[in-house]
């Protein structure tokens, strides 16, 4: 009886040890690793709000939000949208969804700007992607985007998303493109070459990513449908 | 065992009983982390950290553990360091545990690690248990690298990123690719290896 008790009470003094050292370790860490979610958003933001013909920011340099409160100012809650769970906005194909909140913001021109996350399944899990939409006279188009998340995709294939030069194949589409909806492609049946890739790109919403990312399908995929899930949760709030 | 020297203690693991090559441990984080070279250091020295700090703590405790619950105890203490190293990886090099994230929980069950508590650090003292911690790691580490550096050159066409040719077999980044490099360099490590026996012998 004594043997138990004496290896039952060694083994909760180790856990309670184990215990004590790691809350210690997470009080230090806490704030760096909320620091660290927050820097990597707020770049990702500061990426998508560049215009991708200029390469100027598209709002003011002084109203591009620095902290977590000055972030908070510009969400966005667009009337008849419930966030369950995270999720603002499910595709009605549900392949894609958005995630809450989305982000509004004011070009000196007076014309807004539209900045989500959508979510939709890659090759091993969810692959998440911030985008930029404008609206002006001509329409809704899509500025930029920012791949966050694709820690499952597989390195050296669809991990390769995380390349700029990949990136840069998905935007900017114009109106007209939206309408369309966004396809790789290959789902699309063409191989756009020289400088068919871009007007392809611009007017039809087809994205050339087969001579970039040879073999990956399913990531650039994923990036379309919630590229697409974005465009049809502001076309539904009344963004067109 | 206690004859040998400092140095060949740290130098067991790189080479004579490389973790990956000899003694075939911790396949599970070896064939899904080496999609390439970069991936493989990471994991390599995140495993390597681990490992040092687990035989050193192991080592200093060996005494107040009974051995009914040594195993448990020795989880717990492993556990408790990987979730640090998760921790601090996420509060200070962000980029890398993002490419890492989910690897990182693996090495709590990487047997390595409980290996050499259970063969090791669990028998010897605090600076000897450091030493093997760190050597089986550094030749965890350089095995990860190589064969990471293998798939990624065969599947890439790249080692560290950097570009070196246009052969790209997709297949060596895949999983079957990690089985067949594994495969390769295991035997010719062990040829190596009984090569160098015979000549020995041969020499007696």
């Amino acid at each position: 009886m004594r043997d138990y008790l004496k290896t039952g009470i060694t083994l909760m003094v180790i856990t309670i040890i184990a215990a004590l050292v790691l809350s210690v370790v997470y009080t230090i860490v806490e704030e760096p690793i909320a620091n660290a979610e927050l820097g990597a958003k707020l770049a990702a933001i500061r990426n998508v709000l560049t215009d991708a013909d200029s390469g100027e920011l598209l709002i003011a340099e002084e109203s591009i939000p620095e902290t977590a409160s000055e972030l908070a100012e510009f969400e966005w809650f667009p009337e008849g949208f419930t966030a369950s769970e995270g999720i603002i906005y499910q595709a009605v194909d549900s392949q894609g969804r958005v995630e809450s909140p989305a982000y509004k913001f004011l070009k000196d021109d007076g014309s807004e700007v539209f900045v989500a996350i959508g979510i939709a399944v890659g090759y091993g899990g969810d692959v998440k992607s911030m985008a930029a939409f404008v609206k002006d006279s001509d329409g809704v188009h899509l500025n930029g985007i920012k791949v966050l998340e694709y820690s499952q995709e597989t390195p050296g294939l669809g991990a390769n998303i995380a390349n700029d030069s990949v990136q840069k194949r998905f935007y900017p589409i114009d109106s007209q493109g939206l309408q369309k909806s966004i396809k790789v492609d290959k789902d699309a049946g063409v191989t756009p070459i020289g400088d068919q890739i871009d007007i392809r790109k611009r007017e039809d919403g087809i994205v050339t990513v087969s001579d970039v990312m040879t073999g990956a399908t399913i990531t650039p995929r994923a990036v379309a449908f919630s590229l697409n899930a974005i465009s049809e949760f502001l076309e539904k709030a009344g963004v067109r | 065992m206690m004859a040998e020297s400092k140095f060949s203690v740290l130098t067991n693991g790189i080479l004579k009983q490389n973790p990956i090559f000899i003694q075939v441990l911790g396949m599970c984080p070896t064939l899904a982390t080496t999609t390439s070279a970069e991936n493989g250091l990471g994991m390599g020295l995140a495993t390597t950290a681990v490992l040092a700090m687990s035989n050193i703590t192991i080592s200093l405790v060996r005494k107040l553990i009974p051995d009914k619950i040594r195993i448990p105890a020795y989880i717990v203490i492993i556990a408790s360091f990987v979730t640090m190293i998760d921790m601090l990886m996420h509060g200070f090099v962000y980029d890398l545990w993002k490419t890492l994230g989910l690897f990182i929980p693996l090495i709590v069950v990487n047997c390595i690690i409980l290996g050499r508590a259970e063969a090791y650090a669990s028998k010897n003292n605090v600076l000897r248990s450091f030493l093997d911690g760190l050597g089986m790691g550094l030749g965890f580490t350089a095995s990860l690298v190589l064969l990471g550096s293998v798939r990624e050159f065969l599947g890439n066409g790249s080692i560290f990123n950097y570009h070196l040719s246009d052969v790209k077999m997709f297949a060596m980044i895949l999983p079957p690719g990690a089985f067949i490099a594994l495969g390769m360099l295991a035997a010719f490590f062990n040829y190596l290896g009984i090569r160098r026996s015979k000549a020995k012998k041969a020499a007696k």
